[in-house]
């Protein structure tokens, strides 16, 4: 009963999935299910740093620029230095490390709120693309090296490289923020940061890092993505900005302290996967889908977290 | 006389504890009713069964004349005239006086808010009822503890429908003067006939304002007594623990005499050219008002204030954290006041807490050794009695003497060379109180220094070999513990003016 309550996100994923494959058979083909996973995986990336974000008790509004950036840093590597695909990754993550670097000044050093701090480098990483573009115009880039294509259009074993490294970065972030003691830290930061202080972690200089961290998690998404069309489209990366949020919080919503946290995130992020695809089968014009996504999002936040406040109040807190 | 208040045979059970196990609680109308009970004897959910938040298992509660069985709702207890003072303060601290009063309550006149009727309200209500002088044009933020208390509880009562109010621990966060104020508001409110109930870990202010008082243990209201006078305070404490309680300070063992921290004219925010030492094995107790700069003496020592002059050594080498994780580093430990807000992540299991400063014992490359950190934390929950002894609990819901051991428990898992206490019992119940200095004296016989800061004379004198008196930022005065008893060291504190209660 108990794990039921716990899970009921789950059930929410299976009816959307037993209602879509109803609606068409050919949401179940192994192909489509391999379609949702690739679409998933740059969002994945994205959302698990905002994840880190959130559990350290900030929140991120810059992820899209600090993806934007990786994919510009490694594109202009590539066009303009002649560079070789890994210098071009390298070249990529220093961008979206740049990005939080730029975050972590403002709310380290400066005291600034994260929530003002990312919103403010979020407007000054759109402008520097705009003025950098000349107004948004794309960098494309036709003779990409195959190394760096592969990242998005390559496979090991049929199973795409995007979705690997998808895959890995989750393990990585497992690891980080659920086993060790530096997750540990990081939760304490999150729910209490004068307590974790004065238990003697460094709290400054881990919020510092988890910025940067955060940054160049998402600037491996842009490396994705600009792989997978040949391009840097300025811009392109707030997209993701809204679904890395609600993936998070959905995944928080399944914890049973109502904890941000990697698995959940993962469920989080397939959510809205089955969801995009499913409603895309269904052959619903573009403003439906959005609206109708936006209705079942919420409805199923809302129960979840009501099935949680149910519990917890039979167990009499408040 | 028929009670305003009857509770009989009230059953509350959470997951794996029985929390009240047919509690009765009688309250005659005009009364003060002292609760009392050791942590975890079940005195706030006693208070959260008849404000309506936890529905009982079993049981009748009647309010006047009318029997509510498991159907009281906050809205209906509030109409029945019962108002609660909760522990936590809850004020905006830009507002003014007046207007936190009347948060909620408005009065609106023709044009909008009519400020100037609910000024002169809350001043007569100030003055008259509680015999306190706030303007109600003051903001929150310039107010003192004992007069946002006032302010709280004029917030409860400003409708003047209340029949019955229930204190829980108010003096928690008060120095002793500041006491005195509230127990003249507490007497304003008796005269106006209104009944209370009064939760209180100080059992001398127990048997200083009660008219009858309740003893609570293991959920059951085990002793009741009519007449209230000093004599009651010993059984009144067998009632609580359920046995005597020989001694409350433990022997002092004073060995050694290695000077291990010093600060020379040290001067911080609050406090100017201080001079002192702590000895390896000495307990060192500083006394001092609000105000006096013994809280920010505290947090200077542990790197969460600068110093701006004046200088500190521990163990021989000059010392100057500029953050706590430093002060932590080089030895030093701190059991911080208000362990609710800096002394624990509420939220986060016992586990994670006992061993939030060690972490690097209990893992390897960073990885946490899940199976060794329980083990650990298991290990202190047995060493200080932990109630229950769950460790995967999260420390909001424990009692606040639990919750201190757990605070304690980290830093006993840690170790150090320097413990500072900073109110270590607030909010403590007898029983734990005397664990704790036992805890105390055992680190320092280990060789550890420890400054304990309280604004308790008994505690103070009972545990300490020597200590010292802040006055507004000045050391005014540092004694042997022997040569100081509790109204010298009052007069000390205070300046030698009056006021302060015993
Ligand atoms: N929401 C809850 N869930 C589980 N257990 C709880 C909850 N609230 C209280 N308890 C347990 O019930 C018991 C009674 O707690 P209660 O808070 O009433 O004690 P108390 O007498 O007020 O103690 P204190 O003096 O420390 O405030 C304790 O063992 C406590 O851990
Ligand atoms: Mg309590």
């Amino acid at each position: 009963m108990k794990w039921l309550l716990r899970y009921s996100f789950l059930l929410v994923i299976a009816a959307c999935i037993v209602f879509f494959s109803f609606w068409n058979p050919v949401f179940l083909s192994a192909g489509n299910q391999m379609n949702i996973l690739e679409g998933s995986a740059i969002l994945l990336i994205v959302a698990l740093g905002m994840t880190l974000v959130v559990a350290m008790g900030g929140i991120d509004l810059s992820v899209g620029i600090a993806l934007d950036f990786g994919a510009a840093f490694a594109v202009v590597a590539l066009k303009e230095y002649d560079a070789a695909w890994y210098v071009a990754i390298l070249a990529g993550i220093v961008g979206g490390c740049l990005i939080g670097l730029l975050n972590a000044v403002l709310i380290v050093w400066l005291n600034v709120s994260a929530f003002m701090a990312t919103l403010g480098t979020f407007f000054i990483g759109s402008s520097v693309q705009r003025i950098f573009t000349n107004g948004g115009g794309p960098i494309s880039h036709r003779r990409m090296p195959q190394e760096y294509r592969d990242l998005a259009v390559g496979d090991f074993g049929g199973v795409p490289t995007e979705v690997l490294i998808a895959g890995f970065v989750l393990i990585l972030y497992f690891i980080f923020l659920e086993r060790s003691i530096l997750g540990k830290r990081i939760h304490a930061i999150g729910l209490q940061p004068t307590a974790a202080l004065i238990a003697g972690v460094e709290v400054k200089k881990i919020i510092f890092a988890s910025f940067i961290i955060a940054g160049a998690t998402c600037a491996i998404g842009g490396l994705i993505a600009s792989a997978n069309i040949r391009m840097f489209t300025p811009l392109s990366g707030f997209s993701y900005l809204l679904d890395a949020i609600a993936a998070v919080f959905i995944g928080a919503s399944m914890h049973p302290r109502g904890r941000p946290n990697v698995m959940g995130t993962l469920v989080g992020v397939l959510f809205l996967g089955i969801l995009a695809n499913g409603l895309n089968l269904m052959g619903l014009n573009f403003n439906t889908k959005d609206a109708l996504s936006g209705v079942i999002l919420v409805l199923a936040l809302a129960f979840a977290i009501g099935q949680r406040r149910l519990t917890s109040l039979r167990k009499g807190q408040t | 006389m028929t009670p305003i208040l009857d509770m009989a045979g009230i059953s509350v059970t959470f997951p794996g504890v029985k929390a009240l196990d047919k509690a009765m609680l009688t309250v005659l109308p005009g009364e003060v009713h002292g609760l009392v009970g050791e942590n975890g004897a079940g005195k706030s959910t006693l208070i959260k069964v008849l404000a309506g938040v936890y529905a009982p298992d079993e049981g009748v509660v009647s309010l006047g004349d009318e029997k509510h069985i498991s159907t009281l709702t906050p809205n209906l207890v509030h109409t029945a005239g019962v108002r609660f003072i909760h522990q936590e303060l809850h004020l905006v601290p830009h507002f003014t006086v007046a207007e936190s009063v009347f948060m909620g309550q408005e009065i609106s006149g023709r044009f909008g808010l009519d400020k100037s009727t609910m000024n002169a309200r809350t001043e007569d209500f100030l003055r008259e009822t509680l015999n306190a002088d706030i303007s109600p044009r003051t903001l929150i933020r310039d107010l003192g503890t004992a007069e946002r208390k006032l302010v709280q509880i004029s917030r409860a009562l400003i409708d003047g429908r209340a029949t019955l109010v229930v204190f829980d621990e108010p003096t928690a966060p008060l120095a002793s003067d500041e006491v005195d104020r509230l127990f003249a508001a507490i007497g304003g409110l008796k005269s106006k006939g209104i009944a209370m109930i009064y939760v209180s870990h100080y059992l001398r202010e127990i048997t200083h304002i009660s008219d009858r008082v309740t003893v609570l243990r293991n959920g059951k209201a085990v002793k009741v007594f009519n007449e209230v006078s000093d004599q009651i305070t010993d059984p009144m404490i067998s009632a609580m623990v359920g046995r005597e309680i020989a001694e409350m300070f433990p022997k002092k063992e004073n060995t050694s005499n290695k000077k291990l921290f010093e600060a020379r004219e040290l001067s911080g925010m609050g406090f100017s050219q201080v001079n002192f030492d702590v000895a390896a094995g000495e307990v060192l107790g500083i006394a001092g008002l609000v105000g006096s700069g013994r809280e920010e003496l505290i947090d200077t020592i542990y790197g969460l204030l600068p110093v701006t002059s004046g200088s500190m050594t521990l163990k021989a080498e000059a010392y100057n954290p500029k953050r706590p994780a430093k002060a932590v580093k080089a030895g030093v430990a701190l059991v911080p006041r208000d362990r609710r807000h800096d002394g624990l992540v509420l939220d986060q299991p016992v586990i994670d807490n006992i061993n939030l400063a060690s972490l690097e014992e209990v893992s390897t490359v960073l990885m946490e050794k899940r199976g060794v950190a329980k083990n650990r934390a298991e290990a202190m929950a047995n060493q200080l009695d932990l109630r229950p002894r769950n460790v995967t609990m999260i420390p909001r819901l424990l009692s606040g003497g639990n919750q201190q051991k757990v605070v304690l428990g980290r830093w006993l898992a840690k170790g150090g060379d320097l413990f500072i206490l900073d109110e270590p019992t607030v909010g403590v119940d007898v029983g734990a109180k005397v664990e704790i200095y036992a805890l105390i004296r055992e680190l320092a016989a280990q060789g550890s220094a420890v400054i304990v800061s309280s604004g308790d004379p008994l505690e103070l004198l009972g545990l300490s070999d020597r200590i010292m008196v802040l006055q507004r930022g000045f050391l005014a005065a540092s004694h042997d513990a022997k040569d100081v008893n509790v109204d010298s060291l009052v007069a000390l504190t205070t300046g030698g003016s009056s006021g302060a209660i015993e």
